[in-house]
C-alpha cells in the first residue's frame, strides 16, 4: 500500500514553539516542514538533533524523532545516530553560539569525517537564550550586554571554515526568504555527505543590529549571479564577501563529492547497523576462535 | 536602583541589589584583575554587570568572554597562576562542563573565586536551583560556601578571596548562591567603602609560586607515582589548615565591619531559635527563609524547634556542627540535591551530617532526611512546618523505617 502523500502541516506537532514573536527561527522551521514534505521523508525516518539555545529547541517543534542534546554536542550525537542507523535522514539544528562557539571543534571534525548529515545553523549573531551576550559571529564593534563599548574581537566565518574543512555542500539562507531556504535544505539533505546551511535568523529581542531590514538591504541571491558553485576558489571569494552586499544561496557544491563515512566504513556497508543481525554462523565463530587461539 | 544615604567610614551606601549585582559590586571592590566569562543563567547577570562596570570606568580589569566554560575556567586558573586576582563563575551543567579545569585548579593550589549560581543539572532542561553543581567539587580540594542573602554574597567575595589566597590555604573558592531565589531577587545591600575592603583583604601574593619570567618555574609536571601521594597530602593539609584560617578571617571581618552591621558569631553556620530546641532542621541556601518563618510560627504555639543554616560545606565544620547538633533530640536534614544510590538513598548533606554525628552514637540525635525543592520547586512554609513536626516526632523516638521523605512531590 502506498503511503499517503505528506504535506508540510504533517510535520507540525501540537506543541507550540516557545520562540519570541517575530523570531527568525519560525521561517527556518516552516521551510524545514516544506522541504521534508517535498522530499516525502516519513516522520519516522527523520531524526532532528540539536544542542542548547533558543534555536536548539527546534526538535520539539517538528513531528519526527527529536533529541535536544547538550550544549555544542549536537553533531557528536548525530554522528552516533547516523553510524547506528544510516537509513535515517539526520538533520542537525542549532545556533551560532552552540555550533560556532562551544561546539566548534565538532563542527570541523564532522566536516572532516564527512558524516552524512545536514546541519542547519540559525545564525543570529548573538546569544539569545542567555539574553544578549556577544557571540563568535557578532560583528566587530557590535554593542551587546557583554560588549557595552563594542565587540573587540573578530567574526568567525562559517562558510570559509567549512570550505577549508572539506565540506562538500555549503549554503547560506535568510529566514526572511523561506521559499529560497526550502531549496537549499532539499539539496543539502540530498547531498551525499555533510551539508551546511547557515541561515541568517534575526533575534528581534536581543540583537537590535542585525535586524530583518539590515539583512534585506544587504543579501543577494547567488543563483541570480554568474557564480560557479563547483569552483572552490570562487566559493571562497563569496564566503569572504561581507559588507554592503552579502551573498545567500548555494556557495559551494563539490562536483566530485567523496563518499560519506557511512558508505566508506566497511562495518557500515550494506544494511544499517541497527538492522544487521547480532547472530554469527558456526563457521564464522570457529574461524574467529582459530584466529585468536 | 534606589539609594538610601547611610554614610559611615565602613559602609559607602545601601542599594537595592539582586544577588548577582551584589557580587559584581564586591568583585569591583576586591579589585579583581582578570575576569573570564561565559553565559549560562542564572550566573549570567554577574558577567553582564561586570562588563558594564568596566565600560563605565568603575572597574579596571581584563575581561574576556570565552568560547565555553572549559576555556573560561582555564583562563581564570592561569590568570591566577601569574599573580592576578581572578574571577569566574557558572551554573549547572556549565560548571560540570568545565570540570577538568576545576579539578586542576584545586590540585595546582590556585585561589581564584568562582560564583556558582546554583542550577539543576539538565536533562531535562531546568533553570531552577539544585545544589549538585557546586557540590560536585566537594572532594577535589575546593572551598565551598553558600550565601543565603545578597549581603552575605557580597561579603563572602571578600572573605572568600582572603581565605583562598592565604598562603596557608591557596585553594580555589566556590561561592554558591541559590539560582533565582537569591541570584535574581532584590535585597537591600550595604556596600562597603574601598578603604574598608582594603583593610580587610590584602593584595594577592602567590609568593615563590608565581609564574613570571623572573621566577622560572614549571606548573603541573608529570610526576606519576613518585610524588602524587605527597601532593595529595599537601592538599589535605591545606584543607585542614583552612578551618583555622576561616575562623581568623571572620574574626577580622567582624573587627572591620561588625561594629556597623554585619556580625558573624560562627563562621560556618547560623543558628536560629535553636536555644532549648528539641528538634532542628538543617539546610543550605535560601530555604532558610521559609524554615525560619515556620520555626517562628511553631515557637508561638510552644513547639521547641529551630533552624541551622549551613554556610560552609567544604571544609565541613565537623566538630562545630557535632557540638551544635548533638544538643538536640531530632535533626531533619533538608537536601536540595540528590545522591542517587547513596546510603539510605538520601541527599549529599544527609551523608555528611550523619558521618559527622557518628561518634556520638546513641547519645546523638535521631536524624531524618527531606529531599525537596529540586529543579527550583518552591519549599513552602507549610511544608517546613510539616518537616519540623516529623523531626520532632523522630526526636521523640518515632523514627520512620524509611528515613528519607520527598517534600512537595506530586504522586
Amino acid at each position: 500500500m502506498a503511503s499517503p502523500v505528506l504535506v508540510a502541516k504533517d510535520y507540525k506537532p501540537e506543541v507550540p514553539s516557545d520562540w519570541c514573536p517575530g523570531c527568525g527561527d519560525f521561517g527556518v522551521l516552516t521551510a524545514l516542514f516544506q522541504a521534508c514534505a517535498d522530499l516525502q521523508i516519513q516522520p519516522h525516518d527523520l531524526l532532528v538533533v540539536s544542542g542548547i539555545g533558543c534555536s536548539s529547541n527546534l526538535p520539539g517543534f517538528i513531528r519526527s524523532y527529536g533529541v535536544h542534546s547538550i550544549h555544542g554536542r549536537a553533531l557528536p550525537f548525530a554522528t552516533g545516530s547516523k553510524l547506528a542507523n544510516g537509513a535515517m535522514t539526520v538533520v542537525v539544528t542549532g545556533g551560532d553560539g552552540d555550533g560556532y562557539g562551544i561546539g566548534l571543534n565538532h563542527f570541523i571534525q564532522a566536516m572532516r569525517r564527512n558524516i552524512n548529515v545536514t546541519y542547519i545553523v540559525m545564525n543570529n549573531e548573538i546569544y539569545g537564550l542567555t539574553t544578549g551576550q556577544v557571540s563568535p559571529t557578532s560583528e566587530p564593534g557590535m554593542k551587546t550586554k557583554t560588549t557595552p563599548l563594542g565587540n573587540l574581537e573578530g567574526m568567525l566565518n562559517p562558510l570559509a571554515l567549512a570550505l577549508a574543512s572539506g565540506c562538500g555542500y555549503i549554503a547560506r539562507g535568510f529566514s526572511g526568504q523561506p521559499k529560497h531556504l526550502v531549496q537549499l535544505y532539499k539539496d543539502g539533505i540530498q547531498h551525499p555527505g555533510f551539508a551546511l546551511i547557515d541561515v541568517f535568523s534575526p533575534c528581534v529581542t536581543f540583537n537590535k543590529h542585525n535586524s530583518y531590514t539590515w539583512f534585506r538591504e544587504r543579501v543577494y541571491k547567488l543563483e541570480e549571479e554568474d557564480h560557479e558553485v563547483g569552483n572552490f576558489h570562487a566559493a571562497m571569494d563569496k564566503a569572504l564577501e561581507w559588507g554592503d552586499r552579502i551573498p545567500i544561496g548555494l556557495v559551494y557544491r563539490n562536483p566530485k563529492p567523496p563518499p560519506p563515512l557511512d558508505v566508506t566504513d566497511p562495518a557500515l556497508t550494506g544494511e544499517p547497523l541497527v538492522h544487521q543481525s547480532y547472530e554469527i554462523d558456526g563457521d564464522t565463530r570457529r574461524e574467529l576462535i582459530q584466529e585468536f587461539a | 536602583m534606589t539609594t538610601a544615604a547611610q554614610p559611615t567610614d565602613v559602609w559607602e551606601h545601601e542599594l537595592l541589589l539582586t544577588g548577582c549585582q551584589a557580587v559584581s559590586h564586591a568583585v569591583k571592590l576586591a579589585d579583581v584583575d582578570v575576569i573570564a566569562a561565559y553565559p549560562i543563567r542564572p550566573y549570567t547577570e554577574v558577567m553582564d554587570q561586570l562588563s558594564q562596570l568596566i565600560a563605565d570606568g568603575e572597574l579596571d580589569a581584563e575581561y574576556i568572554i570565552a568560547d565555553s566554560e572549559h576555556s573560561q575556567f582555564e583562563i581564570v586558573k592561569h590568570a591566577s597562576s601569574v599573580g592576578a586576582r581572578a574571577f569566574g563563575g557558572s551554573s549547572g551543567t556549565g560548571w560540570m562542563y568545565g570540570m577538568e579545569a576545576l579539578a586542576v585548579t584545586a590540585t595546582d593550589r590556585l585561589p581564584p573565586l568562582f560564583l556558582v549560581g546554583n542550577r539543576a543539572l539538565d536533562d531535562p532542561g531546568a533553570f531552577g536551583v539544585e545544589h549538585n553543581d557546586a557540590m560536585s567539587v566537594r572532594d577535589l580540594g575546593w572551598l565551598i560556601c553558600w550565601a543565603s542573602t545578597a549581603q552575605e554574597a557580597l561579603e563572602h567575595v571578600f572573605i572568600g578571596y582572603r581565605v583562598a589566597e592565604d598562603k596557608r590555604v591557596r585553594m580555589p573558592m566556590a561561592l554558591a548562591m541559590d539560582g533565582g531565589f537569591l541570584t535574581h531577587a532584590q535585597h537591600m545591600v550595604k556596600v562597603p567603602t574601598l578603604e574598608a575592603v582594603k583593610q580587610f583583604l590584602p593584595p594577592y601574593d602567590l609568593g615563590d609560586r608565581v609564574l613570571h619570567p623572573d621566577n622560572p618555574i614549571s606548573v603541573a609536571p608529570q610526576v606519576n607515582e613518585d610524588w602524587v601521594m605527597e601532593l595529595r597530602r599537601q592538599n589535605w593539609e591545606a584543607a585542614r589548615r583552612a578551618r583555622g584560617v576561616i575562623k581568623e578571617a571572620y574574626k577580622e571581618f567582624n573587627g572591620v565591619f561588625g561594629s556597623h552591621g554585619s556580625q558573624y558569631d560562627n563562621p560556618y553556620f547560623t543558628e536560629y531559635m535553636t536555644e532549648d530546641a528539641d528538634a532542628v532542621l538543617i539546610g543550605i541556601g535560601a530555604v532558610c527563609m521559609p524554615t525560619q518563618t515556620a520555626a517562628r510560627r511553631l515557637r508561638e504555639k510552644g513547639h521547641k524547634v529551630g533552624y541551622v543554616n549551613l554556610r560552609w560545606f567544604r571544609p565541613f565544620p565537623t566538630e562545630e556542627l557535632r557540638a551544635c547538633l548533638g544538643r538536640f533530640k531530632g535533626v531533619g536534614v533538608i537536601d536540595r540535591d540528590f545522591s542517587q544510590g547513596s546510603p539510605d538513598n538520601g541527599g549529599i548533606l544527609l551523608q555528611d551530617v550523619r558521618s559527622c554525628l557518628y561518634p556520638l552514637r546513641g547519645d546523638g540525635p535521631n536524624v531524618i532526611n527531606f529531599m525537596g525543592g529540586l529543579g527550583g520547586r518552591d519549599i513552602s512554609i507549610d511544608e517546613c512546618i510539616d518537616m519540623y513536626e516529623r523531626t520532632l516526632a523522630a526526636g521523640r523516638g518515632n523514627v520512620p523505617e524509611e528515613i528519607v521523605s520527598w517534600i512537595g512531590l506530586r504522586e
